[in-house]
């Protein structure tokens, strides 16, 4: 089963991070997910795939009330992010779904009519979750070309969805990069293979260089905080990206 | 379970369980911190409080066993979870396959036909009969901890009979072992709730 970990905490504003489950099957690709409460409201972050739902389900009961959820999050439209939306909307046919416009007519196939979804713009929007507004950051192409991060800026908390993801070999689980270097080695494959556009690499890193960031959480892998963070993104302004090697 | 009260509403349910499982938690949390303070007074009292500091070590035994009672239960609401998925997916699958059989003809929807007689009836029925085993399980857990619970309760008021004897520090041994009562009191109300969202 998965765990839930408190990431940040200011009175009644927190982050959980759902991660790490030992009985995952080995053809899964292994997820993190994230929860942002304020007070007595909560968005779910890339939720995750059908298969997992039953553990980060469960994970997430353990800390947090699932019912006061009203919205999810859904970085881009790929089935490790997104296909337990139909549980989901069984748990609470209220929850309202936040993704990019270019995914709004396919993501329903998961799950969902034609009222859950609120289809973010290509610029972004604000997502109020309590009395704190959240921000819907652009981030197309990388890898998706409907593509959003979603920032924090009281917490001060980036997520990242795939940009800065790692695929961590076994035995290696911590929530935290704690030796970038060794990190970067299980992230480069991924990034060089998977982001597809230079110009919009550099747009990325162009943006969120100028975004007070402490934490920045990937839907794979581990956390990168404090000056790993301006780390991380140094290192992708640099990479080589977009094409296959043989 | 039935298809009436609908998946939905048996994750809603199980939420309710595990909102009960974790006030347990934190009670008998509170029941441990309060047995450990409870066990440094007794040895404060001395001779006079031997049979206090008994019955405080079996309470915070008793707060141990209840934590981990309410562990094997969440791990159990969590495998309901994984049945009632299951279930969902299954209907979700039947849904379209409905829908599939409604837009055919002949030889081709009696064969839907036939499949959504045989699967359809076959998985749902395997589904909801593991989710009736599961609740029954549930349903045994949940009156064995409150049969632990049943003794949590004779360890405190034993504990306050012990008290009187404490001498000097009687007063303070009377108080501490009413708390342990009022706190054993509310694991009792949360059972029973947690019971009530059972059934």
């Amino acid at each position: 089963m998965k765990t839930a970990q408190v990431i940040y905490e200011n009175g009644d504003h927190r982050w959980l991070a759902i991660v790490r489950d030992p009985d995952r099957p080995g053809y899964l690709v292994d997820t993190n997910e994230y929860l942002v409460s304020v007070g007595e409201d909560a968005i779910l972050l890339d939720p995750g795939g059908s298969e997992i739902f039953p553990s980060v389900f469960s994970a997430l009961c353990a800390e947090y009330d699932p019912r006061r959820i009203s919205k999810i999050f859904a970085s881009h439209q790929d089935p490790d992010i997104i296909s337990s939306l139909s549980m989901w909307m069984e748990f609470n046919p209220d929850i309202k779904c936040y993704i990019s416009w270019l995914w709004a007519g396919f993501v329903p196939h998961f799950g969902g009519t034609g009222d859950t979804f609120i289809p973010i713009p290509d610029p972004g929007t604000d997502i109020p979750v309590g009395r704190e507004r959240l921000r819907a950051i652009p981030a197309h192409y990388l890898h998706s070309s409907g593509n959003f991060n979603l920032y924090d800026p009281k917490a001060k908390i980036l997520f990242s969805g795939d940009i800065g993801a790692a695929l961590l070999p076994p035995g290696d689980n911590g929530l935290f990069v704690e030796n970038f270097d060794r990190h970067i080695a299980h992230a480069e494959a991924f990034h060089r293979r998977w982001m597809g556009s230079e110009r919009a690499k550099r747009d990325w890193c162009a943006r969120v260089a100028d975004l007070d960031i402490d934490m920045l959480c990937p839907q794979h892998g581990a956390i990168y905080r404090g000056a790993d963070v301006r780390r991380f993104i140094d290192w992708f302004a640099q990479l080589d990206i977009g094409a296959v090697k043989s | 379970m039935t298809q009436a009260a609908g998946t939905g509403g048996e994750l809603r349910r199980i939420v309710r369980i595990n909102e009960e499982i974790k006030s347990v938690v934190a009670t008998a949390f509170k029941i441990n911190l309060m047995a450990m303070n409870a066990i440094f007074l007794a040895k404060r009292a001395g001779q006079a409080a031997l049979g206090f500091s008994v019955l405080s070590n079996e309470l915070r035994r008793f707060a141990t066993d209840l934590q981990q009672q309410m562990e094997v239960l969440r791990q159990m609401t969590h495998g309901s979870v994984a049945s009632v998925t299951a279930l969902v997916k299954t209907e979700r699958l039947n849904r379209v396959v409905d829908r599939m059989r409604d837009e055919l003809s002949g030889q081709a929807r009696a064969m839907i036909e036939r499949y959504l007689r045989n699967r359809q009836t076959t998985s749902f029925v395997l589904h909801q009969e593991a989710i009736a085993t599961q609740n029954r399980r549930l349903s045994q857990t949940i009156a064995d901890t409150a049969q632990l619970v049943e003794l949590g309760s004779v360890l405190a008021r034993s504990a306050k009979i012990e008290a009187a004897y404490g001498g000097s520090f009687s007063a303070a041994l009377m108080q501490v072992s009413s708390d342990f009562e009022h706190t054993i009191a509310e694991i009792h109300r949360s059972l029973e709730q947690l019971s009530r969202h059972h059934d």
